[in-house]
């Protein structure tokens, strides 16, 4: 009975595993077997052995974990880490939830899809191609805005190359880069708010920001949440090309942030072991974050991302 | 049951790929060790292969070739000078040759890749004898004490060429191991200094001649900048230099140090090429930061990066007054040469020519150069014709070759002048040559060798297609005038220095440049907390490591020979 059941199911849906398996194989292949290659962290790494042969290091193969902890530039790395991350997140999280509050306001069909496609445009340039364009404009001596504030009679403004302005900087052209894109999850979840409730509220007198405040900020109040834990789990993640394109000698002291250090010592100093922990070390405390999170916002009662 | 009946589809699938992927990868790396060892131990009789010095049956070896990716080039792997080539070696020892390209900006990281990949070419070329020494620390490179020795009847042409002193160079005296070969330079010019002549002239000033004269000649050029650029004026800069100051103001730096220096002293603080902790950098850069802060150089040049060519363009545009940089770049690239660019946009009396300003205590020129080494050439482990590449390099260093592959057929890519002297002409097409004198393809030689040394001599000045070959000859007479030639310290593995290249060039260019753009107040606290900074990151550490093998090796010798 159980045996012909199943014969039946699989006759039935074996399609459907067929479809299946190829993103299972994808998955395996790209995202768990390298997990075995965790290991060099603990390991002496070796060009000619494989990585289940490579010897344990010394401190129980702790050693190039604190190597790290000992290393002035590790910990300069991990302090512009946070502190980026952390000004990305204040400054750069909440831009798309106002942006997508205000296109929401608009009336006009043809004015607000304009509006939007134009902010998503900047999602699509490559840090490469953004850096080029800050530099025209930044520049001290030939960048278009230094040279309006010159001409206006103004000292240049060293938006790329003195430390403070360079945050501001690299923070503000974040901000254009994302809020475009990211908008577009939040926009979703207001079309999904039921055009009752605003209904309902104006027949109760409520104005606009009242509605904007009682029932469209409640209404993706979720998809917030779970947006904002995983921005969490993210904190001392770090893109590369971003930082790396713009960074300079004159602003390392801000600049260097963990992902150009393992560049600068792991791949280009050939210490893969090194930049292995570091890595493990960014991913552990990433996890950690995003458990905080997640558990925090049960507490206060939302559904959290899992 | 369904959901029990997916798991274990799930688990299966899981457990099938993990088997078949972890299987393929765990292989890879344990095949190529083993192929490593059987090569090594079989080395000595390999040599009887040869039938009339000559292989039996045909072999195959990949050869890396740089890809500088120049507009209208031609496939760097596939050209008629690799075809030359891979006739050459297949008519004269029945080896077959492909070649690997690998960009020239970013050779560490790609050969890197190569090596862990397992895919590395048999001969492999760069620049970097740090990326050799860890690879060669973890089994990946061949050693190749035993192959020149064995092989050495079969190498005359390149024990010829490299002689002792390049093939020896990088033996290490402890272990007597070697990793790689060094390349050798046929010409060592370094660097020079280059001055707008036309500016000069409309001001009625003469090419300045000591450190003092070249900076007031700078700032005649700021104070006239209406008068030369005219509308342009704000976009002048009187001496250019780039990020990597270092190098850009290398004769400065090295006119402040003391030409008697002892050989230990030098290779003590010798670990960075660009002379960070030598005795004198810091007051050379100190007078840098002043003629920064008098609005004598370009202000943004901490914001653009190698290979960047915005300063290239204001070069060509004119804006810029003099700079110092390799003996011949205003010379560089034919029709898209500086100087040839310069002339055809802003005038033709507006040109740059070389001169040596920058005099030391002593009232010499003084410029430091290392013995004739250049690129450093290895076989990683993966290599299974250690001898047909061998004989590769020796194929590559005989006389005939070397000439061919640098100057071409006449009437393509040179003319012959009524002087004797090879004029190089820009070829088109496949005939094209992808780097000057097709360095990249000639491994074993950088600079210009013809058979005959006096015609080498005479040519030279005729080899930059577009450029005036007096100048060329003025910047060679330069860049040779006062050498001191540095004594190689070959004391063995400094283990300090594993790894840390990059990391101690980045600190080094943060160094330089936050002292040239920091207020002349503050110099000496930038410059020094900067300077700790770089000792503290493994800076220190090399020197110590440094003397001591010094002092294991000389005892207390304080010049080599």
């Amino acid at each position: 009975m159980k045996k012909s059941n199943r014969l039946a199911y699989i006759k039935r849906y074996w399609q459907l595993y067929a479809l299946l398996l190829l993103p299972i194989i994808y998955l395996i292949v790209f995202k768990y077997v390298p997990m075995a290659y965790i290991q060099i962290a603990f390991k002496d790494y070796s060009i000619v052995q494989s990585v289940w042969e490579m010897p344990v290091t010394s401190n129980h193969g702790f050693k190039y974990f604190l190597q790290a902890f000992q290393n002035k530039n590790f910990l300069l790395a991990l302090r512009n880490t946070i502190s980026l991350n952390l000004l990305d997140l204040v400054i750069g999280f909440p831009a798309p939830i106002i942006f997508a509050l205000i296109l929401n306001e608009l009336s006009f069909k043809y004015f607000k899809k304009t509006v939007q496609t134009i902010a998503y445009m900047p999602h699509f340039l490559s840090w490469v191609i953004i850096y080029g364009v800050a530099l025209q404009l930044f520049a001290p001596s030939t960048g278009f805005i230094n040279m309006l504030i010159t001409n206006m009679g103004f000292e240049t403004v060293p938006f790329l190359n003195e430390s403070a302005h360079w945050v501001r900087t690299y923070i503000g052209v974040g901000v254009w880069q994302s809020f475009g894109w990211n908008s577009i999850i939040y926009l979703a979840a207001i079309a999904g708010i039921s055009p009752e409730l605003y209904e309902a509220a104006s027949v109760d007198g409520a104005g606009r920001f009242r509605k904007m405040w009682h029932i469209t900020l409640p209404g993706i109040k979720p998809t917030i949440v779970v947006l904002l834990i995983m921005a969490l789990g993210n904190i001392l993640g770090s893109s590369f090309d971003r930082p790396f394109v713009f960074q300079n000698n004159l602003v390392m002291d801000v600049a260097e942030v963990l992902s150009t250090f393992v560049y600068k010592y792991g791949i280009k100093g050939l210490q893969f072991s090194l930049s292995t922990a570091v890595g493990l070390f960014q991913s552990v405390v990433g996890v950690i974050f995003l458990l905080l999170a997640n558990w925090l916002s049960r507490r206060l009662g939302e559904r959290g991302i899992w | 049951m369904k959901k029990k009946f997916l798991s274990l589809a799930l688990a299966g699938a899981m457990a099938l790929s993990m088997v078949a992927c972890g299987g393929a990868q765990d292989n890879a790396p344990a095949a190529t060790t083993d192929t490593g060892a059987t090569t090594d131990t079989t080395a000595p009789e390999v040599a009887s292969e040869l039938v009339d010095g000559k292989f039996a049956d045909t072999r195959h070896i990949t050869v890396e070739v740089y890809d500088r990716s120049i507009d209208g080039g031609s496939d760097v792997t596939n050209n008629k000078y690799t075809d030359y080539i891979k006739q050459g070696m297949l008519d004269k020892y029945n080896v077959e040759v492909e070649f690997v390209a690998v960009p020239r900006w970013t050779e560490v990281e790609q050969i890197n890749n190569l090596l862990a990949a397992g895919d590395a070419p048999d001969i492999c070329v760069t620049y970097d004898y740090a990326t050799i020494q860890t690879y060669a620390n973890m089994g990946g490179v061949l050693n190749l004490a035993d192959y020149v020795d064995t092989y050495k009847s079969d190498l005359p042409e390149l024990w010829d060429w490299l002689t002792e002193y390049n093939m020896y160079y990088d033996k290490d005296p402890n272990t007597g191991n070697l990793w790689a070969l060094e390349a050798k330079l046929a010409v060592s010019n370094r660097i020079v200094t280059f001055i707008r002549q036309d500016w000069l002239d409309e001001l009625g000033l003469q090419a300045p001649t000591t450190t003092e004269e070249f900076e007031k000649t700078m700032v005649a050029f700021k104070d006239n900048a209406d008068k030369l650029l005219g509308a342009d004026a704000s976009k002048m800069v009187p001496y250019s230099a780039s990020y990597d100051i270092g190098w850009r103001t290398a004769t400065l730096i090295e006119s402040f140090i003391d030409e008697n220096v002892t050989d230990k002293e030098y290779y003590l603080n010798g670990y960075d090429d660009r002379k960070l902790t030598e005795n004198g950098t810091k007051e050379a850069i100190r007078l840098v930061n002043k003629w920064y802060n008098d609005g004598l150089m370009w202000n943004d040049f901490t914001l653009y990066g190698s290979g960047d060519s915005t300063e290239d363009d204001m070069m060509k545009a004119g804006y810029v007054g003099a700079f110092t940089h390799n003996w011949d770049y205003p010379f560089r690239n034919g029709e898209d040469s500086i100087n040839h660019v310069l002339e055809s946009t802003v005038g033709p009396d507006a040109k740059f020519v070389p001169i040596d300003p920058f005099k030391n205590a002593n009232g010499n020129y003084t410029k430091f150069v290392s013995g004739p080494i250049d690129r450093k050439i290895f076989f990683p482990s993966t290599n299974d014709e250690p001898l047909a590449s061998m004989l590769y390099l020796n194929f590559i260093s005989s006389p005939e070759v070397i000439e061919y592959l640098q100057i071409g057929d006449e009437g393509v890519t040179h003319n012959v002048l009524e002087s004797g002297a090879i004029e190089i002409v820009a070829a088109t097409g496949d005939a094209i040559q992808n780097s000057g004198f097709n360095i990249d393809y000639t491994i074993t030689c950088n600079g210009l060798k013809l058979q005959d040394q006096a015609k080498t001599d005479l040519s030279r000045a005729y080899s930059y297609a577009f450029n005036d070959p007096e100048l060329v000859q003025k910047a060679h007479e330069i860049a040779n005038t006062d050498l001191k030639v540095i004594a190689h310290a070959s004391v063995g593995e400094i283990t300090a220095e594993s790894g840390m290249g990059d990391v101690l060039s980045s600190q080094r260019d943060v160094v330089y440049d936050q002292a040239v753009v920091c207020k002349p107040a503050d110099f000496d606290s930038v410059w020094d907390s900067n300077i700790q900074t770089y000792l503290g990151m493994g800076g220190q550490a090399i020197m110590d490591e440094r003397a001591s093998a010094w002092e294991a090796t000389y005892g207390s010798t304080e010049n080599l020979q």
